[in-house]
């Protein structure tokens, strides 16, 4: 996968994030890879989690699957994005 | 003002809004949570909509919001004939628009036009409250059980406790319907389903701190009120 492509899905992921759990455009531009989310951030409860992963499949075309749903794919803002950018289509 | 409704199962609330004369606007909200996360928005859309001259109508639906009905005797069916009944106490032919899931529900009522946002069907929905179900199962570590919707006890998902009707009613909505009439969709620059307009907005509905956005509800009214006045309204 190209540089850029990663970079669309990185972008993507950001803005599902703020989308869902409505960061303040500080809050998202201040997420690094190692920022904590699951359990970090009050805002990301179940069904924000499943509001996450919803709009991740429409907006890159992916298919997410509830038994790939755990923890470590929400541990950090990086796990998130290396989860899309393993999914998406290549 | 606080209106009510009464249909076959009892009396409902119905907020209302706007003039007393011209066209009127029938709202269905989204089932369960995205109906709180968006009330707020709703009000706004609704107020806007006045001030253009447009009345609207919001009905709780039995077993959400206000009503006193608990959730676990809400029906699919109960719902569509409660929105008809609510639709038919407004006198004359009103226009729906319905937000999200709400398009599952306003398939009875005996309207000018149907208007819809994002909108998804029942099964859609429901996708959604099992997702959020097991992820937070995940999240504490629990065992996923398979959903039963065989047995008779209420289940409860992502906290509403949803009755085995519900279910297998909601999980058998599994496309949209297409009605006989006018019909418009919108839908978010973000979805990449087919829609008559395409906006660039972010999901209120899946905000977990209920949001507004004032820009939006504008530009939603003068769609709505273009529609109507297109529609011969």
């Amino acid at each position: 996968m190209l540089p850029d492509d990663i970079s669309t899905i990185e972008t993507t992921v950001l803005a599902v994030l703020r989308d869902v759990l409505g960061l303040s455009e500080a809050r998202a531009n201040a997420l690094r890879p190692e920022t904590p989310l699951f359990g970090a951030m009050p805002e990301l409860d179940s069904m924000a989690v499943a509001g996450v992963l919803t709009e991740l499949e429409e907006r890159l075309g992916i298919l997410i699957e509830d038994d790939e749903v755990d923890g470590e794919m929400l541990e950090t803002f990086g796990a998130l994005v290396d989860f899309a950018v393993a999914k998406a289509p290549r | 003002m606080i209106d009510y409704y009464d249909w076959r199962g009892g009396r409902e609330a119905m907020l209302r809004f706007g003039p007393e004369t011209g066209p009127i606007v029938m709202i269905a909200m989204p089932l369960f949570e995205e109906a709180n996360r968006i009330r707020a928005f709703v009000v706004t859309l609704c107020r806007t909509l006045a001030a253009r001259g447009i009345a609207s109508a919001l009905p709780d639906l039995p077993g959400q919001g206000e009503s006193l009905l608990p959730t676990e005797a809400a029906r699919l069916d109960d719902w569509r004939t409660a929105f008809a009944a609510a639709a038919a106490r407004l006198g004359k032919r009103p226009y729906g628009a319905s937000l999200r899931s709400g398009a599952a529900v306003d398939g009875e009522a005996a309207l000018a036009g149907r208007w819809r946002l994002s909108p998804l069907s029942g099964a859609a929905a429901l996708a959604d409250l099992r997702r959020a179900e097991a992820a937070g199962m995940k999240m504490r570590s629990e065992t996923v059980a398979e959903l039963d919707d065989t047995g008779s006890p209420p289940q409860l998902l992502a906290g509403n406790r949803v009755s085995p009707s519900l279910l297998r009613a909601l999980a058998d909505d599994a496309a949209l319907a297409i009605p006989d009439g006018p019909l418009r969709t919108l839908r978010l620059t973000s979805d990449p389903q087919p829609a008559d307009r395409k906006v660039d907005a972010a999901p209120l509905w899946r905000r977990a701190e209920p949001g507004n956005d004032p820009a939006l509800a504008t530009l939603l009214a003068d769609d709505i009120a273009a529609w109507i006045a297109q529609c011969g309204g």
